[in-house]
């Protein structure tokens, strides 16, 4: 374990350095997600009002706000571009120079993308978990804020992220046989985002497809975090939900590999 | 310590017919046509040779090196490299050998170029000491101190290079594969990382597999060539050899003192040969001779030639490879011959 952390912790810096190398580009990036935050919110808001009820499904139009902002940030730190690197790194052919070292090809991936989000996460994470925060209070009067609950909530988070990256990682190898994601990867991000609540939380489904929905993959992407961080969970359900989340990464990892030593074997290096 | 035997690979190709109907149709019913890009190939190559691996551009030449580094999987045959087999157990595979292809980079783009080589040192597992002993042998032969500071991205293509191969013998790999390392760059860089192939194949007995379309570079480094076209080794062996299988031809220069005697030599009648044999050329200032060793000896051309006419200057050229090389790209050759 420790001799993968040295072999790999370079990615990270590197990756770090890369996403510092493009800071202006990274923070429109930001600016643009922050933007369609603001857009749903005045979305709910809306509907709030128009409605006069003070519940919708179970959420009060703070529990929205903060559903809103939270599934958003969740969104954001948990995100891998795991899928169009390797998609792009397939279809120019750059694999073969990581071929060439002694690294397994799926990890200098994941710990350059580690660093990459480390930078996301200290410029976007810090201010807009705290700005939650006083909306909360300022909304309701009270302190919200549960140590517990964000512990769990980062731990859930973390696991969030590790399976997006999988996911992504064997969606991206669809390359070997698609050539090019561009397309299809925006169609991806489409579906994921409805189904792992990003969208609306998965509790506004009917019954039926809701449960069906909990046990899919992408409820583990950010639906599982951010309702263990509203404090909607009690404790066998974050037991539940955090070992549905284990389960996931391990059948991502597994299929992962799988794919790959199926794809080594056929594989045609385009170009040069 | 590199054994290749009967090494084949065949691709998939899809088949697309012309126009917006023939990419519908190919779109819902693919037709697959099998491409052999490396057919039946075998050589050995023993341990601290310079192997230069030639041929026309589509022979094949990549996709071996991509078989023998480890990227490609052979349809079928078989290739051991200091007893591992390159396809099997990549990761422990690749850390014996070094790979630079011309036509890519495995620098980091944007990164200082300093950052990749400690990405390197940590992927190959190089202690500091030895770290900095490579970096200071690198560093001497390859002249990176320039711009080792400089992001990848403002390097220079020669400079590029140089660094793309520093990055390949940071781990002091006992392999070196080397495609068309030369590609694009000037006659001085050329002649730099020419000079940094032999320093390292001289100093650490490095077996080098070199891929190239300068036969500059094969000339001044390789021991002996491996040729391929269509997939088929075509030649093997020493240069010399090359030369003195499929060409014998050398050129007599020569300047005149006076070119009435000149006009006096008659080769074809002294010699008796015929027009294939001998070809004259005056351009009222040089006479070139073009003849074939095999028949006439230098040495009796030159006796022969002084003889007649007095010469202000003089020299014998041998076999141009680039022509021999030209002469079977162009018409192929009977591997057999």
């Amino acid at each position: 374990m420790r001799k993968i952390l040295r072999i790999y912790k370079p990615f990270t810096h590197a990756g770090f350095l890369l996403a510092a190398q493009y800071r202006v580009n990274f923070i429109f990036f930001i600016f643009g997600d922050i933007l369609r935050c603001f857009i749903n919110y005045f979305l709910w808001h809306a509907v709030f009002t128009s409605g006069g009820a003070k519940t919708f499904m179970g959420f009060s139009e703070h529990d929205m706000v903060v559903y809103i902002f939270i599934s958003f940030l969740t969104g954001i730190v948990s995100y891998s571009d795991g899928a169009f690197a390797v998609g792009e790194e397939i279809r120019d052919g750059s694999i073969a120079m990581r071929m060439i070292k002694p690294i397994r090809f799926e990890f200098a991936f994941l710990f350059q993308e580690l660093g990459e989000r480390t930078m996301t996460a200290m410029i976007v994470f810090v201010p807009l978990m705290a700005g939650v925060e006083i909306y909360k209070f300022a909304a309701t009067g009270v302190l919200g804020f549960n140590i517990w609950y964000f512990l769990v909530y980062l731990l859930s988070l973390t696991l969030s992220y590790l399976i997006n990256f999988y996911f992504n990682v064997c969606y991206g190898y669809s390359a070997f046989v698609l050539k090019y994601l561009w397309g299809s990867n925006l169609l991806k991000d489409c579906i994921v985002g409805f189904l792992s609540g990003g969208v609306v939380p998965l509790a506004f489904m009917p019954a039926g497809l809701g449960f069906v929905l909990n046990l899919l993959p992408f409820a583990s992407l950010t639906y599982i975090p951010v309702m263990i961080y509203l404090g909607m969970y009690d404790v066998p359900t974050i037991l539940l939900s955090l070992g549905l989340q284990v389960f996931w990464l391990a059948f991502f990892i597994f299929l992962q590999r799988i794919i790959w030593n199926a794809c080594v074997r056929h594989m045609s290096v385009q170009g040069g | 310590m590199i054994y290749v035997e009967n090494l084949r690979k065949e691709f998939k190709k899809v088949v697309k017919e012309p126009g917006l109907k023939g990419s519908i149709k190919s779109f819902f019913k693919p037709k697959n046509e099998i491409i052999t890009a490396v057919d039946d190939i075998s050589f050995h190559v023993p341990k601290g040779e310079i192997m230069g691996f030639i041929g026309p551009n589509g022979a094949g030449k990549s996709t071996v090196i991509k078989m023998l580094t480890g990227i490609l999987t052979p349809t079928s045959g078989k290739c051991e490299i200091g007893g591992q087999i390159p396809y099997k157990n990549r990761k422990n595979y690749v850390k014996e050998i070094g790979v630079v292809f011309g036509q890519r980079t495995q620098l980091w783009w944007d990164l200082a170029l300093r950052e990749t080589y400690t990405v390197l040192k940590e992927i190959y597992e190089v202690d500091n000491e030895q770290y900095k002993k490579r970096m200071a042998f690198l560093n001497e032969v390859l002249e990176l101190d320039d711009f080792i500071t400089s992001p990848v991205r403002t390097l220079s293509l020669g400079q590029r290079m140089r660094a793309d191969i520093a990055a390949s013998l940071l781990h002091s790999p006992k392999v070196l594969f080397l495609d068309e390392p030369t590609i694009g760059l000037d006659v001085v860089v050329k002649d730099n990382i020419r000079g940094a192939i032999k320093a390292i194949n001289a100093e650490e007995q490095t077996t080098v597999i070199l891929t190239t379309h300068d036969l500059q570079d094969v000339e001044n480094l390789c021991d002996r060539i491996v040729m391929i076209d269509k997939g088929s080794k075509v030649f093997d062996g020493a240069i010399d050899e090359l030369k003195s299988r499929y060409g014998q031809s050398r050129e007599l220069r020569f300047i005149p003192a006076d070119f009435k005697t000149a006009e006096k030599l008659d080769y074809k009648r002294e010699f008796n040969l015929t027009d294939d044999d001998i070809l004259v050329e005056n351009d009222g200032h040089i006479i070139s001779v073009k003849f074939n060793s095999d028949t006439v000896s230098v040495e009796k051309m030159l006796s022969y030639t002084l003889s007649v006419t007095h010469v202000n200057d003089i020299n014998v050229g041998d076999a141009d490879i680039e022509e021999i090389i030209k002469d079977i790209y162009k018409s192929g050759v009977n591997p057999s011959a």
